[in-house]
């Protein structure tokens, strides 16, 4: 049985999977820093790498994600929505509602029991739902994304924010700063905000158990936290949320 | 008599110094984070601008959104009031404002000198002044030259996001596949007028159209606006001052409201300084 490769060229990150039999063999995830072209010429090539394999071996390549245009190889092209619907159904089979935070968009997905798509909501014309929001706060704070979600934890009296705008929320974060707001407050506010955006996309849909959380947002586990506190069920993360559209695009063209 | 009119903004502060029948002096000077508490210094400036002691002053009104930290005022309006009155006096056939701040946006329509409807945005940096400040930014450019600049511009690239997290990173991306900087600016500044139009459509644009705030010093834009709304605008000589100008005409009116003792009495307790503490109100963000 031939090596098939998913790549999902995204706005922030670009990550690559090798899979043989449905299994996965090797993935790798690169910063796109704004260069479609190389980012997923290096992805792919660094995923190869990673399972001794050279670009002979791949019989098929399956691809989704806002710079799918430029890669260099023959490829099939997926939305993102059914790759993310199918990787995380491969990944957490259970899995009926899927909320992804991804850097320029956030998207919430209803999964049928075989991982297709049922419905879809997208937020992507503003930056207010989407991962951007918690990138450019770490950066004010001068934490990392890992951090958010410890710190936010330890929050005690969460900051209100009135805008849900990134520019305003940067401009209000550094005011709270100067104020004196605990860092731990700042963030668990930003994550109440964002997430009550979220849920409130999620819940217009209809939230069905099981729910996960994939993409960016689903590294922040204080993010996670208050999603769920927001939408009242518990909510799973995939072991690598960055990949799961990588691997649904894999399975899909395995099957064309 | 003298008026004065304070438009404490969130970028830019302005005073307006008046006469029953004209303007003595206009002062306009940043904000700042500072300068939120220390109004007086700008007012103390206009004073000496127009040749007018404190005391003489009869009447003074304070707008914007830091209205609020203006000990020395006599009352606070609304700045949609102000700017109303303002270009009213300015251009008495003005049916429809569209006022660009740093920070919002808003537009207001006007019948026989009376405010009939409004509508703003401060939530969304989209469709601001901040907006284009932002992208003057990532271009290297300074932001009072991105309206000149984008006149220039022979192809105007298409730039379809309307927010400005990621019309910032579209500019960029615009930006190294070599689209000259002109073409771009012409792009974002259709962008935002777009914004702007689509949420003054909703009160009903009328001429005539008058745009003011700092949005109006830019020809870029008013261009772009121009082309949207479908027929001409005007622009004040000086758009940033409509709101303190307005300010400066409702303090006349309100003297003519109030009896000679009151007045006095008014004028003994004014004190010109800073504001020495915020309450709850004034430190809420914006």
């Amino acid at each position: 049985m031939a090596y098939i490769a998913g790549l999902d060229i995204g706005s922030a990150l670009s990550k690559a999977v090798i899979m043989r039999n449905g299994t996965l063999i090797s993935s790798s995830i690169r910063p796109t820093e704004g260069n479609f072209v190389r980012a997923a010429e290096h992805v792919l090539a660094d995923a190869l790498q990673k399972a001794q394999l050279a670009q002979t071996d791949i019989e098929r390549i399956g691809a989704c994600g806002l710079g799918v245009a430029f890669i260099a190889h023959p490829f099939t092209k997926i939305t993102e929505i059914s790759c993310q619907s199918r990787g995380t159904h491969s990944v957490l089979p259970t899995v009926r509602t899927l909320i992804e935070i991804g850097n320029q968009s956030s998207r919430v997905i209803k999964v049928t029991p075989k991982g297709k798509v049922a419905d879809c909501l997208v937020s992507d014309k503003c930056a207010a739902g989407s991962g951007r929001i918690l990138q450019i706060i770490a950066r004010v704070l001068g934490v990392s994304i890992e951090d958010l979600g410890p710190l936010s934890a330890k929050s005690t009296h969460p900051a209100k924010f009135t805008t849900g705008c990134a520019v305003f929320l940067e401009t209000e974060a550094i005011s709270r700063v100067a104020e004196g707001t605990a860092k731990e407050d700042i963030i668990a506010g930003l994550h109440r905000t964002l997430a009550a955006k979220i849920a409130a996309m999620a819940h217009r849909m209809g939230v069905e158990e099981d729910c996960a959380m994939t993409g960016g947002g689903a590294v922040d586990s204080g993010l996670v936290k208050i999603m769920e506190a927001e939408i009242g069920k518990k909510i799973l993360a995939p072991q690598e949320p960055f990949i799961t559209a990588a691997i649904g695009a894999a399975l899909i063209v395995a099957e064309k | 008599m003298f008026f004065a009119g304070l438009d404490i903004g969130s970028t830019i502060t302005k005073v307006v110094i008046k006469n029953e029948k004209k303007i003595c002096a206009t002062v306009i000077k940043p904000t700042g984070a500072e300068h939120r508490r220390l109004a007086h210094k700008v007012m103390e400036d206009a004073l000496s601008k127009a040749g007018v002691p404190f005391e003489d002053v009869d009447y003074i009104i304070a707008t914007g959104y830091g209205r609020i930290n203006v000990p020395f005022a006599d009352r606070q309006v609304t700045e949609i009031t102000c700017h109303m009155r303002g270009v009213n006096w300015l251009f008495p056939a003005v049916k429809t404002i569209i006022d660009i701040g740093g920070q919002d946006s808003k537009g207001i329509k006007v019948e026989n000198g009376k405010l009939v409807n409004f509508i703003m945005n401060d939530k969304c940096a989209a469709g601001t002044g901040r907006f284009l400040e932002i992208i003057a930014g990532v271009l290297g450019v300074k932001l009072e030259e991105i309206g000149e600049l984008s006149l220039k511009s022979t192809r105007p690239s298409d730039i379809s996001n309307m927010c400005t997290v990621f019309a910032e990173q579209e500019a960029l991306l615009r930006l190294s596949e070599g689209t000259p900087v002109e073409d771009i600016l012409a792009g974002i500044h259709k962008a935002n007028a777009s914004r702007i139009h689509s949420m003054v459509k909703k009160i009903k644009i009328e001429p005539e159209v008058a745009i003011t705030g700092g949005g109006a010093k830019n020809r870029g834009l008013c261009k772009a606006l121009e082309e949207k709304v479908g027929f001409p605008v005007v622009v004040p000589p000086e758009p940033l001052i409509t709101g303190a100008l307005g300010a400066a005409l409702i303090a006349g009116e309100q003297i003519a409201k109030i009896d000679k003792e009151e007045l006095q009495e008014r004028q003994k307790k004014r004190r010109l300084e800073a504001v020495t503490f915020f309450d709850d109100e004034s430190t809420k963000a914006r």
